[in-house]
């Protein structure tokens, strides 16, 4: 009691006074936290970003930078390279040889941003951060120790972790998640990835690259969301070059044998049977839930989704009291990515100094799933396209290629596969842009400039190819679905 | 009595022994043009960063080593392909780097005394 009675006087003499210890607080250290922090101190506020990071239910644990530095985009992409390789040289590199080498560029990542915060004069501070007020922050540091932070503005970019099935017994005992497959001390070996989300996928990718044994149990669909005859090439080609798959299957126990490989026993949907097999590792992929339980948010007002548990925020990323924001994953109908989440506290950060009144623009965003087969997007899926504006408004065009890498390595080109949505009518504008095929990111990336500026059909086949290119088969694409003619493309 | 070691060597090969020689401990090294007769560099951002970097070194963890390295003369310097640009993978002289880490202060950064004092202390 006598400590509330302190903080009331406190706030008393704090809101006469006007001065609070920092411009803003930002609670949470990764790409959109960064972003927000280096831009607000680069234009004069005075900032401290506080990072912390809760190691997994296995121990592991990282530094600044968040999911993406850490165990996500970045480390996932350099596996994913490595795997395209192992597969290419038929010489299937190993976990053990890679993992020194994606761990020592991830910690040069965590590095040059301690210089960078550094430099922007940001305070970095390795607290828990959690909200006392709507102007005061409390740290709680590894051991115990708390500090208080009063600030003008407070930006909650705690992102999120992956999910445990908890109601799997076993689950949470000996299941990892993609928060220590970057970081294991030994290679996982026999590999159950339970789920079906780009995660899912893209892991089961590169551990099949580098010559593990993989698995993937997928209880539905894959790559809910997504376009799904898209997901379909994706997966078809996964199993083509040896990743497994457990369709229509749902895990029910995990139990570690006194060999000590793991046991997984999951139901096949479509017999009703029970199966079971062994594996040296489960990785759960099956979800993220935000980091906002340990936060304080109820307490301070902070509105959440119901379902989600994330929190809800406006155009602007401004929660439900008034000097708190909100971004990245951690907010509610975002896209979970890190560059929207770098923009958008760019712009958040330039607002808050009061240097614009520029909103984050999350529509027309682009992404690429790195599977093995890798597939680049922007725009409306097929089906969301129909949903939208009716099956008879919209034409589809399509061709099935073969990249010319592929000739010479006399790889299987079945699932390269080019997808133009359009509305129909006019200079058909383009809804929505699909790609298959090796390089998707970077193919995709142009692509996405011209839908940004309303690019139409009529655009796309203006513009003459670079060849010989993958991505020129975008320029040239002319059969539609409707007119049912064979989409393969010949050669040149 | 310093709570570090400072260790003076000259040129890539000297360097390499005596790290070799130090395995097992937390090394440092910090890496210069030559120093001519009066104690002056050719380089004109070491003579200025050097003052910077020992006024940090007494946050320099306990049982550490630190490494005052000398490159070479200003032509050996320039030539690309050095030893200490082929294979440490050197790209500007000051660096201080921190040995088996990838954490460095490349040129302008030692002049700033915090980011010294922060790759001293920081874990």
């Amino acid at each position: 009691l006598k400590d509330i009675q302190l903080n009331i006087e406190w706030h008393g003499i704090w809101f006469v006074t006007g001065t609070f210890d920092y411009d803003l607080v930002v609670i949470g250290g990764g790409s959109g936290g960064l972003a927000c922090s280096k831009e607000a101190a680069q234009l004069g506020q005075k900032v401290a970003v506080l990072d912390y990071v809760e190691p997994s239910v296995k121990g592991t644990k990282w530094g600044i930078g968040g999911t993406c530095v850490n165990v996500g985009c970045i480390p996932k992409k350099l596996m994913h390279q490595a795997a395209l390789l192992g597969t290419a040289l038929k010489d299937a590199q190993k976990y053990e040889q890679w993992k020194p080498a994606v761990q020592n560029h991830v910690r040069s990542l965590n590095w040059g941003h301690r210089v960078q915060l550094q430099d922007k004069e940001v305070k970095y501070l390795n607290v828990k951060g959690s909200l006392l007020d709507e102007h005061t922050v409390k740290g709680s540091t590894r051991t115990g120790k708390e500090i208080m932070l009063t600030a003008k503005n407070i930006v909650i970019a705690t992102g999120g972790r992956p999910k445990y099935p908890t109601h799997i017994p076993g689950a949470v005992e000996h299941g990892i998640t993609s928060d220590d497959i970057f970081w294991l001390k030994e290679s996982p070996g026999k590999t159950l990835v339970v789920g079906a989300s780009y995660v899912a996928l893209e892991c089961a990718g590169f551990l099949t690259g580098i010559g593990l044994e993989t698995t993937v149990m997928v209880r539905s669909i894959p790559l809910r969301g997504f376009d799904q005859q898209m997901a379909g090439l994706v997966t078809d080609y996964m199993e083509a070059y040896g990743t497994k798959f457990s369709w229509r299957s749902v895990p029910k126990s995990v139990d570690k044998l006194s060999s000590g490989v793991l046991q997984v026993t999951w139901t096949d949907e479509q017999t009703g049977k029970d199966q079971r097999d062994t594996f040296d590792s489960v990785l759960w992929a099956v979800g993220r839930a935000p980091e906002t339980k340990t936060l304080g948010l109820e307490k301070v007002g902070v509105k959440l989704n119901k379902e989600s548990g994330k929190i809800l925020v406006a155009a602007d990323e401004s929660t439900s009291v008034p000097n708190i924001y909100a971004f990245g994953d951690i907010g509610e109908g975002r896209p979970e990515l890190t560059p929207t989440a770098i923009k958008a506290g760019k712009l958040l950060a330039r607002r808050l100094a009061g240097q614009t009144n520029e909103l984050m623009n999350y529509d027309n965003v682009a992404t690429t799933v790195f599977t093995p087969l890798e597939y680049g997007c922007v725009g409306l899926s097929e089906e969301e396209a129909e949903s939208r504006h009716g099956k008879d408004s919209i034409e589809v065009y399509h061709a099935f290629y073969k990249p010319l890498e592929f000739t010479v390595a006399e790889r299987d080109a079945s699932q390269c596969y080019i997808k133009v949505v359009c509305k129909r009518g006019g200079d058909q504008r383009i809804l929505g842009l699909h790609f298959t095929g090796p390089n998707a990111g970077e193919v995709t990336q142009g692509f996405a400039m011209g839908f940004q500026c309303g690019a139409t059909l009529t655009h796309l086949k203006e513009t003459v190819g670079i060849h010989p290119t993958c991505a020129e088969e975008l320029t040239k694409v002319n059969v539609s679905k409707r007119s049912g003619l064979d989409a393969t493309v010949t050669g040149c | 009595m310093s709570h570090y070691e400072e260790v003076k060597v000259h040129g890539y090969d000297e360097f390499c022994k005596a790290v070799s020689e130090r395995k097992g401990n937390d090394i440092f090294a910090y890496f210069s043009g030559d120093i001519d007769t009066q104690g002056l560099s050719w380089c004109p951002d070491c003579v200025k960063a050097e003052p910077i970097v020992r006024g940090e070194m007494s946050h320099l963890p306990e049982g550490s080593v630190f490494f005052y390295c000398q490159v070479g003369e200003r032509p050996y310097w320039k030539d690309p392909n050095n030893e200490f640009k082929k294979t440490l993978k050197l790209s500007g002289v000051p660096t201080l780097i921190r040995y088996g880490t990838p954490q460095k202060l490349v040129e302008e950064e030692c002049f700033k005394a915090d980011l010294v004092r922060m790759m001293f202390t920081e874990d």
